[in-house]
């Protein structure tokens, strides 16, 4: 076991709100060099508001949150956000895109240079889309889109990727071919990967640890201990199954009529 | 009078009504781009009426100072209001700016009552489009904040543009993009304050408007429709004074309508083209 110090990430009792409004209270985790964690919970239960501290927008209320054990020190993030978040009226090009991922680096005022472009170049080839570089974002699919996203996140050569919903609102074979995208990052590249979403099979299937959220309730643990039949049951307040097809975690909920 | 002489007229005895509704419309136009693109095109609209508020107020009897300030205070004090106000999601944004234009027109309306009547003629003209007599003082001015402007936005090109396209990663990304939208809007307050009183509310608004939305029609990168922007905004001054002089009209409006045209038989071709 790593030592606490070693995290990427650590929160120790840390409360997290708005105003008075206290969202989370005195949660403690920590986030290790390369793992694959995700961050699952009802609607309005304060995920977001997680991701918000970790991304250093949000600063807690009480309590700690360390990178690699210092309080002071930021990560590099390359955080994906919904994609249906963005509505760009604006031709931008899939390479305009994916080069903002460079700004956090260049400043207010360095313009991007060879090197900055390369990276973009190098991004786009990760995620397959360098043949698409010089079409509009606006015009792409869902799924292409959500890869520019990726790329662009790429691109900052982050220390952590943070996706948000990455495969909301998606059909069948690009939600596979985009989790099937991430996972080769966190296993070929050491990434380390933290992802939220409402699909818990999608989570139970590609995570190791896992976060639960609830209003003001937090758990954190293994996928076993956590997505177990007896937990989801009480958190959703539906009759939840856990089950294993052909290697697969399948988690479905009944209607409480069921 | 033949079509050489309106021309030749125009540059020598309005030099400054043809290159103050030129910088007028450049202003605009690139700043329109954002206005278009971020769907905020109401502010446009309510910002000029409440620039006109701003000079109206200064006609008032008891307030005796350069109407262009009256115009820049309230401007600006009205885009801090928005720039606060937009960003939060407990009022819808399209009440908070429907409250602000009918708020200005009424304050507007008011004020004019209680000026006195040759001060009123003053702001009849501006809100008619009478841009012919503009001075150069006023044209110094608005050339000075659009240099300043232009600076700004071109600096600082990046951090305008990604918070434009995607505020909530630009933030993880170190832009505040509370600020920057800030600045944004400030940038967009002190242009319609100043290119208003110079060359009136109609010609404000639609060169937020117009120039952008026959760029991003027809251009297919975004540095393009900045480029394209101007290009639009560059002919129906020219085009606009030439048919004011020649009918005989208010010039704001006729250049205003101008450019409504260009932006038709863009739309016309841009349909053809696909």
């Amino acid at each position: 076991m790593k030592s606490q110090a070693q995290a990427l990430v650590q929160f120790e009792n840390v409360t997290l709100g708005y105003r008075r409004n206290v969202i989370a209270k005195e949660i403690s985790f920590s986030i290790e060099e390369g793992e694959f964690v995700g961050i699952v919970g009802p609607n309005g239960s304060g995920k977001t508001t997680i991701v918000r501290a970790i991304l250093g927008i949000l600063k807690p209320q009480r309590g700690d949150i360390r990178v690699r054990g210092r309080s002071s020190e930021r990560l590099r993030i390359g955080y994906v956000p919904q994609r249906d978040s963005i509505d760009p009226i604006m031709p931008f090009t899939v390479s305009d895109v994916v080069i903002m991922g460079r700004y956090g680096r260049l400043g207010m005022i360095r313009r991007p240079t060879s090197k900055d472009r390369a990276a973009a170049i190098e991004a786009l080839k990760h995620v397959d889309l360098l043949d698409q570089a010089a079409s509009s974002y606006r015009d792409l699919s869902g799924g292409q889109k959500q890869r520019t996203l990726i790329a662009r996140a790429l691109a900052a050569e982050p220390d952590m990727l943070i996706l948000d919903e990455p495969t909301n609102g998606m059909d069948l074979a690009s939600r596979t071919a985009i989790m099937e995208l991430i996972k080769h990052f966190h296993a070929e590249h050491g990434m380390t990967v933290l992802m939220v979403s409402h699909l818990l099979s999608d989570v139970a299937n590609y995570v190791k640890k896992i976060m639960l959220v609830e209003p003001q309730f937090f758990q954190v643990g293994s996928v076993e201990e956590i997505l177990s039949e007896a937990n989801l049951t009480r958190v959703y307040d539906l009759p939840v199954m856990v089950g294993e097809w052909m290697g697969t975690k399948v988690i479905i909920a009944r209607g409480k009529s069921v | 009078m033949s079509d050489l002489e309106i021309f030749r007229t125009i540059v020598t005895e309005f030099p400054y009504a043809l290159l103050g509704s030129l910088v007028a419309a450049l202003l605009c136009a690139y700043l329109g781009v954002y206005v278009v693109s971020k769907r905020v095109v109401f502010v446009g609209a309510t910002l000029t009426q409440v620039a006109v508020a701003g000079i109206a107020f200064s006609h008032l009897p008891f307030a005796d100072f350069e109407p262009l300030y009256g115009s820049i205070v309230f401007t600006v004090l009205v885009t801090l209001l928005f720039a606060w106000m937009l960003q939060s999601k407990s009022v819808p944004r399209d009440t908070v700016l429907g409250a602000s234009f009918v708020a200005a027109i009424a304050l507007r309306i008011l004020m004019i009552q209680k000026s006195a009547a040759a001060e009123v003629s003053e702001i009849d003209a501006i809100l008619k489009g009478d841009i012919l007599f503009v001075t150069a003082q006023q044209f110094h001015l608005l050339l000075g904040v659009f240099i300043v402007l232009m600076l700004i936005h071109l600096v600082f090109y990046k951090a305008f543009i990604f918070v434009s396209f995607d505020a909530e990663t630009a933030t993880t990304q170190g832009f505040n993009s509370r600020v920057w939208e800030m600045v944004f809007y400030l940038t967009v307050g002190v242009a319609v304050s100043v290119a208003t009183r110079v060359v009136g509310d109609v010609f404000v608004f639609g060169f937020l408007v117009i120039p952008a939305a026959g760029a991003i029609l027809t251009a297919r990168k975004v540095k393009n429709i900045f480029l394209l922007a101007i290009l639009y905004a560059a002919i129906p001054p020219v085009i606009g004074l030439y048919l004011a002089f020649k009918l005989d009209l208010p010039a704001g409006p006729t250049t205003v309508t101008t450019g409504l045209v260009l932006l038709l038989v863009t739309w016309i071709l841009s349909r053809f083209k696909h």
